[in-house]
Order: structure tokens, then sequence, then C-alpha cells
């Protein structure tokens, strides 16, 4: 535990630290570019730049070194924040933006841009060079999601790294030398073939690397951020859904935009998935944004949906064999609420909701998993899993079915039994059901999913339901108020 | 008139860099001496108290840095001998391939022995195709002969040696990014630390050094440290290989004892400057270091400590002698075209300052250059100064600053006039040498 002193102060390192790893640490703060927590040390973009002073300096007679590869120890005296320092860093950002093309304006990352901020925090000068920039590709298509501005691009490399060192695809480098290098990708398609490519879009400290499908869309200052979990597998990744603020929200133009997933971007865990999410999480508009189900139905007919409730709790008084299929894409609170209220009196069993999709990936060493649904360990910890025949579930005098969540075909079930299905996607078997109840997504409820390792994540609405929809919580109390009374 | 010699020792003939010859001069006898008759570490110990100082340009004392090396600590330790001569205005290393193959290969084995390195690396630089078929037929000879392979001159003593050619990149011959050259991936110069005598060559200790440091180490442990110690002056022992270049009546490589005179050197020796001109200044040592005026020179002797107190350096020996009436801007030019090209793009003053300094004197040039461009150049200089991750930054801060302090006003003749104060000239014209009646 090698004590140091930053700005004067005495600060514990950990063995092994670096200072800039210590001042994070410690809440000073040294700024970076090309330094990453979870990536290997380049010590390229020399922002990070501090002054050591050896013993008798002062502030102001020491050294200028970068932080990000300065190990720590005893009695290391550095200064973050002196008149050497900051002379230093307005001399570098001028280097950076001697060729950037500082077009902010129609720049996706601007409001959260490093190189925005520090040039504010330290610089604020126009540049210094009075000679026309040098003008490099501006639309380079790295991958089907990706686009490279090279202008923009001040050669981090932590896009590299990142192929390098987490997703192991190898898929990007640098090409060329000198102020002509450029970030490009391998010619095998091993960059679009990388399940983790989006994570080089949050990595990138300026607006190099841009998603496509976010490309203009909207401007940071527009969204802001709910943490949720990512149900596309057991991992359960942590996220942050970013969607647009309600005082922001848009009275002309297309007020669907109002209830959008805008993007999705990877919420620090070191317990579940650290700094990263796969391309998956990226694109939960495509699972969450289906054409939803938002009318309930008795034998395919619209029904309102106290109508269809009090069905429901006709069939269930009257069943004597009822069996439940448990969704394992439910919150561990509904879960929870399904066993006090209906648990009791109907055999359930857990089914899996989603299977991985062709050309998907099963699993890797990195995060993903080969179950394809968030919450299957905590609905198996109140109910039995399906067997593989899911026949044998049934008994031979099963009368009703309650089918909660998609993923199931009716077929499998006993032709004698009645149905009442639970979902939140439009799909042609909802109107087989007897009964159709149409629920609430993930984003427009809140609640814990528990991954398949026992850590317990939360994610919180971002959206309201649509008309004519409801909750599970509340769908499995009403129903119980019948099974009450009908049970002794 | 140039001193004793350690390298440089015999007439080169068509067959003066073969084995058998080598053999003849006594080649290979101080290392099957040193084998039969010395422990590695004594080895290490005569090469420190040579004194002798690392000749591809920083001038680290050798014996130092094979000292950091820990022998008998289970880990592999690699050798790395730096033929990657791009330094402009040097081609010393070259003489020593093309005629001397064997004495670095001898050298290079006491060194490997000294180190206990069993896989030794010659990273060559991929231009040289002379030096690189002389040094590829010395190897084949030196393993046939029994001086590599799993037992050197019938010792126990082991030791292979591989011949990496680059690919032309200048950084490559920076120390850290010819080793990540050779590991086969981009030539990128490494952030200290790690030393690369700790963690260098695939993450192993590594000694690098350039070839005429290895070149010497024969004649260290022939002659013994404290012997070789006396060649020279008390701070720089030994010989300097000097590559002369540029307006001069005979260029080529010499060998200069530490403390000759450099001004005598220059007019005796090398035959004075082209066509009887004027010395104008020279480049010591490689264009990285700082130019010298003629009138600088005349007391100086070319040794470490006499350069490094008139502000340059004796680099790596590529002398540039260049005459009066040459263009200082367009030699700028020529300086920061090289270093915007060679850049590796790595780190940012660098990358983006190098660049920049070449628009800056491409504009100059081109008659439109601005007063405050010359400030600017020196801004930029100074940025580079210290901030990158290897030296390049800082050697092209050099090669400015000292051309801007000694020649501010043809840049500021340059700027004004919008044109160069001595018609742009880059070569001596014997005939405006005699109308302004220049002759010596």
């Amino acid at each position: 535990m090698p004590e140091f002193f930053i700005n004067g102060n005495a600060v514990q390192a950990a063995d092994n630290q670096t200072v800039m790893q210590a001042a994070t640490a410690h809440g000073y703060f040294i700024p970076y570019f090309c330094w990453h927590p979870e990536l290997s040390v380049p010590g390229n973009c020399r922002i990070c730049m501090v002054e050591v002073a050896a013993e008798g300096q002062a502030e102001g007679e020491g050294w200028l070194d970068i932080a990000c590869n300065m190990p720590v120890t005893p009695g290391l005296r550095v200064f973050t924040d002196s008149a050497k320092v900051r002379a230093r860093r307005k001399e570098t950002l001028q280097f950076v933006t001697l060729n950037h093309p500082v077009d902010c304006g129609i720049c996706d990352k601007a409001g959260e841009c490093k190189l925005q901020d520090y040039h504010y925090a330290y610089n604020g000068a126009p540049s210094v060079s009075l000679d026309a920039k040098v003008h490099a590709t501006k639309h380079h298509d790295l991958s089907s999601r990706i686009v490279l501005d090279n202008e923009r691009c001040i050669l981090c490399t932590r896009c590299v790294r990142f192929t390098h060192e987490v997703s192991k695809s190898h898929a990007l480098g640098v090409q060329d030398r000198g102020d002509h290098s450029l970030i490009r990708a391998v010619g095998d398609g091993a960059f679009e073939a990388d399940p983790y490519s989006d994570n080089v879009i949050d990595l990138c400290p300026v607006g190099a690397l841009l998603s496509k499908a976010n490309l203009h869309q909207t401007r940071v200052w527009y969204l802001k951020p709910t943490p949720s979990v990512c149900p596309g597998c057991e991992r359960g990744c942590t996220i942050n859904i970013w969607h647009r603020k309600s005082e922001w929200r848009l009275k002309a133009l297309d007020p669907r935009r109002n209830a959008r997933i805008d993007r999705v971007t990877p919420l620090d865990n070191t317990a579940v998935n650290g700094p990263w999410i796969c391309n998956k999480g990226r694109d939960l508009a495509r699972i969450f944004e289906r054409t939803r189900a938002t009318q309930a139905m008795l034998k395919g007919r619209p029904a309102e949906l106290q109508q269809a409730i009090s069905a429901a709790q006709a069939l269930i008084s009257a069943a004597r064999q009822p069996v439940a299929l448990v969704s394992s894409w439910a919150s561990n609170e509904e879960l929870a609420s399904f066993k006090q209220c209906l648990g009791a009196q109907m055999r359930c069993f857990v089914k899996s909701d989603c299977q991985a999709e062709p050309g998907e990936r099963l699993q890797d060493a990195l995060l993903i998993r080969p179950d394809k649904n968030p919450n299957t360990r905590g609905a198996r910890a109140l109910f039995d899993a399906l067997p593989a025949d899911a026949s044998s579930a049934f008994p031979a005098d099963t009368d009703l079915v309650l089918v909660w969540g998609e993923g199931f075909s009716f077929a499998q079930l006993p032709p004698q039994a009645r149905i009442i299905a639970l979902n939140s996607h439009l799909q042609p078997e909802n109107g087989h059901a007897d009964v159709f109840l149409p629920i609430s997504v993930q984003t427009e409820r809140s609640g814990h999913y528990t991954n398949f390792l026992g850590v317990t994540s939360a994610f919180t609405a971002c959206f309201q339901k649509p008309q004519g929809v409801i909750d599970g919580q509340a769908l499995f109390e009403a129903l119980a108020v019948v099974a009450e009374l009908v049970s002794p | 008139m140039t001193g004793r010699k350690l390298i440089m020792t015999f007439p080169v003939t068509a067959t003066s860099h073969g084995l058998a010859d080598y053999r003849a001069r006594g080649g290979y006898q101080t290392l099957a001496r040193a084998l039969r008759e010395m422990r590695p570490e004594q080895v290490t110990k005569e090469v420190l108290a040579s004194g002798i100082l690392g000749h591809g340009g920083a001038a680290f004392p050798a014996g130092r840095k094979w000292g950091v090396i820990k022998l008998n600590d289970g880990q592999p330790h690699y050798l790395c001998a730096n033929a990657d001569e791009g330094e402009p205005g040097t081609f010393k290393d070259r003489w020593i391939l093309e005629n001397a193959p064997h004495l670095l290969l001898e050298s290079m084995l006491l060194a490997a022995y000294a180190l206990q390195v069993r896989h030794a690396f010659v990273y060559i630089r991929g231009e040289f195709d002379l030096p690189y078929r002389r040094l590829a037929t010395a190897v084949e000879e030196a393993y046939e002969a029994g001086y590599f392979g799993t037992s050197v001159c019938d010792s126990d003593f082991a030791c292979d040696i591989v011949i990496y050619r680059g690919a032309g990149s200048y950084v490559c011959g920076e120390a850290s990014a010819l080793i990540t050259s050779i590991e086969g991936k981009k030539g990128y110069p490494r952030n200290r630390p790690p030393r690369l005598t700790v963690r260098g060559l695939y993450q192993r200790p590594t000694v690098i050094n350039n070839v005429e440091t290895l070149a010497n180490v024969t004649a260290i442990v022939a002659q013994g440290g404290d012997a070789f110690r006396k060649i020279g002056t008390a701070k720089s022992p030994g010989t300097q290989l000097v590559s002369i270049s540029g307006h001069v009546q005979r260029p080529g490589v010499y060998e200069l004892e530490y403390g000759t005179p450099l001004a005598a050197f220059i007019e005796q020796e090398c035959g004075g400057v082209l066509g009887g001109a004027r010395l104008k200044c020279i480049v010591p040592g490689g264009i990285s270091t700082k130019v010298l005026t003629a009138a600088e020179i005349q007391t100086l002797s070319y040794d470490h400590a006499s350069l490094t107190a008139a502000g340059s350096g004796v680099g790596s020996g590529g002398m540039v002698v260049i005459a009066e009436g040459t263009c200082m801007v367009r030699l700028l030019q020529i300086l920061l075209r090289f270093y915007h090209h060679e850049s590796c793009g790595q780190c940012t003053p660098c990358r983006e300052g190098m660049g920049w300094m070449h628009r800056i004197i491409d504009r100059i040039v081109a008659g439109e250059g601005r007063p405050e461009d010359i400030e600017q150049l020196a801004r930029i200089s100074r940025a580079n100064d210290g901030t990158t991750i290897c030296g390049m930054g800082d050697a092209a801060g050099y090669a400015t600053l000292g051309i801007l302090a000694k020649y501010r006003d043809e840049f500021d003749h340059f700027i004004l006039h919008k044109r160069s104060k001595f018609g742009g000239r880059l070569e001596v014209q014997e005939q405006a040498l005699e109308q302004e009646g220049t002759h010596a």
C-alpha cells in the first residue's frame, strides 16, 4: 500500500497501481482519451500528462509524464493541475484539434464527447493553425452497423484494442502511419461477425465511430437513460435504455418517437457484464417494439379487458385440473405474485420463452449465454421446469392451461383443455386462446431479474403502457380474488 | 591524424569480409578464449570497465545496460543488434555489415555469452541489400564453422541467430519499436516503464545495441576494458565511425578516435568542402542533432563532452557538411518532409506536429509564409520535447530549433521577400562560387 501525494494530499494507492488508477479511485480527475480501465495502456493520446516533482522540487519545477503509465512509488509527488500541466494540455489539445473537423453541430457524439468537454475545460482557444485542415474519409463503413469518420478519429486505438483484448475478434487495426493513419477493419468480415462490435461506439472518445441505426436520429441531450436489464440471455447484463426526456416530448413529427428506445448502452457492473454488452442488447428495440397486442380477446373476438378477466376467472374457478406455463421473462415480483395468487391451485411449470435465432451466437467466454431468457433462474427458484417432453406436464384430464408469455405452440396442449393466454405481442396464436389477455413488457414496468449466477438486477419502467394492456401483477391479483372464493 | 583504430583495422579487398580473411586477422580467437577462460559476468565487467557509450545516438553506457540483466533468473534473455540504420546522413553500420560482418557476429556471440542469450537477433534495415547478403553469408559461414548452434566453439554454450529484415520504417530503429516489429506487430514504440532490459522482446529481458557498439565488444574483450578506456578521451572512450556526406570533397566512412580535432578532420582528412567553397555549418551526428556553424566547430574536438557542451551531440555519427550558399529553409523543408513521412502516428504531438511543421515550411517555401510561422515552428518543436513515447518528436524539434536559432535571418528573408536568400540552392554551384569569389 504505497502512500504518495497528489496535489500535496497524501493518497493510499493499492499495490501495482498506476497514478491514473490511484487518482481515479480517490476522486482526482486526470483527463484521458486512450486510457480505459479494462484495456491495455498505449499511452498515445498524451493528454493525461501530470507533473512529477522530485524531492526538494516545488510545484512547477518538476517534469511532465503520462499518468496512465506511471507506477505509484512511495513518496511520489504528482501535480494534476499545475500551470505547467495546464499549458501542456492546451498544447496537446491544439494538436488533437489540428485536423479535427470540429463539426460538433452535426456530430452524434456532441454532448458526451471527451474532446468537446476537454476543449471547453482546458483549451477554449481557437486553433492556432491558419492552414487548411487535412481531409480524410468522412464516411467509411466498418460494418453494416458501424460507420467511421476518419476526420474525427484521434487514433486513440481504443476500438482496436477492444477487438484484440476483449472481443478477441482481432477485427480492427491501424492502416498506414503518421497523420494518414486510418482505423480499418480486416478484410475477412471479422468485424461484421463480431457480436460485441457496437461497444467500440461507446469506447470512442470522439464522434468517429457511430451507430448507423442511430445516425443523425436525435441529439443526446434530448435523451435520458433509465437503468434496465437486457433480457437477451440469462447473463442479464445491466444496461441503460435511452429514451426521449418528457420535457422534450415531440408534439409534432412522429409522436411514436416519444416512446421509442433510442439506444441501449451498457451500465457498468463488475458483478455481471463489466462495461460491455453484446449487439443483441443494442437491438432491444427489435424485441420490444414488435407490434403490440393491445386488445383482449375471447376466442379471437375482441372483448373489453374487464370482460376477458371475468371470463378467465370463470375458467379458473371451473377447472379441476389446471396447469400453468410460467414465463421465464417474468420479473421476480410477478413470479412471486403468481405463486401467491394462483400457485396453490395450478400445477406450474417454467417454460423457455425464447430460443436462439438462426445464426445467433449460442455462447462464448465473454458474456453470451446459451439460455436466451433473462429470468430462468428466478422462475425455477419458485416453479419446476417444463419437461423436455412438454406433453408429460399435462395429465390426461387437464382441462385448463394458462400460457404466460410467448414461444409455446398451443398444438402441444391436450385437445380438450381450455386456454388462457397472456402475451405482449401480436401473434396469430393469441386468437386461438379461449381468453387472451394483453400484458405489459419490461420497459413498461419495474422489477428484478435473477441471472444464471444468482445476481439480481433491477429494471425500471421507461414508458407508459398502451391503453388496454394490464401488468402481470395486477392481473394475477384480480384472478386470485375468484380463486380464493372457490378454494375451501 | 584520426587516431587509433578498432574496427577499420584492415584494408578492404574483394574477400576481406569473408570468414577466411577474418580468421587470418585473428578472428573468433577472442570468442574461443572467452569461452575457455571467462565467466559470463567477467565479460560484462570488461564492457562496463571499458566505459563504452552506445553508438546508436543516445550514448547510453552499454555496460550499464548489460548490467541490468540478471543472470540465472530462470527466464530467457534476448539480444538484438540494431542494424536498422535509418538516421539521415548515417551509413556507418552499413560499413561494418558490408566489410566486417564476422566482427559483428563474434561480438554478438560474446554479448550472448555474457548475457546468457540463447537466441540473438539482427534487425536489419529493409533497404540494405548488399549488407544483408554479406551478413547472411557470414551467418551461414559461421554456422558451418561451428560458431553458432548448440555447441559454440565446442563449448557447452549454445546460441542461434536470426536475421530479421525491416520493411522501411525509420521509427523501427527505435529499440522498442524494433522489438515490436520483430514480434510481428506494427512497429510502434512502447512506453517506459517497463524498460526493455526488464521486459523487452516477447516480454523478456532484452538488450538492444547498435551494430557499432556491439562490434566494439570483441576489441574490448580482446584487450581488456581498462586498455580500451585509454583510447579516446576520459569521458568518451574508444572510437567513432563517422559517415560524412554532403558538400564534402571525400565523403565516406572514417574511424575517428574520440578527441580528434573536428575542423581539421573535415578540412584535411575529408578534403574540405566541395568545390573549395566555404563551410557554412555541419550536422554533426545525424539530422536529429543540432547544426553547428563553421565558427563553432573551429575549436571543437570530436567527442561527446565537447559536442554536448556546444549544444549538439555525437549522435549516430552521421555528419553532413553544408557549404556556404546553401538555403537553410529548403534544408529544413527536406528534414521536416522526412519526419512527417516517418512519424509512426501513434502519439498525438508527433503525429499531428510533424505534418503541421511540414505544411508550414512548405507554405514558406511556396512564398506564402507569415512572420508568425517561425514562432509557430518553434512552438511545435517545443511541444514535442519530451512529450512523445519515443525520441522522434524530440529529434525533429531539436533539428528545427537548431536551424531556426542559427539561421533565423534566412527565414525572415524568405517570408519577407517570398524567395530564398540563396536562390533555394541545396547544391554547391561552382560558377556561382567563382562569381562570389568564395574560394578557400
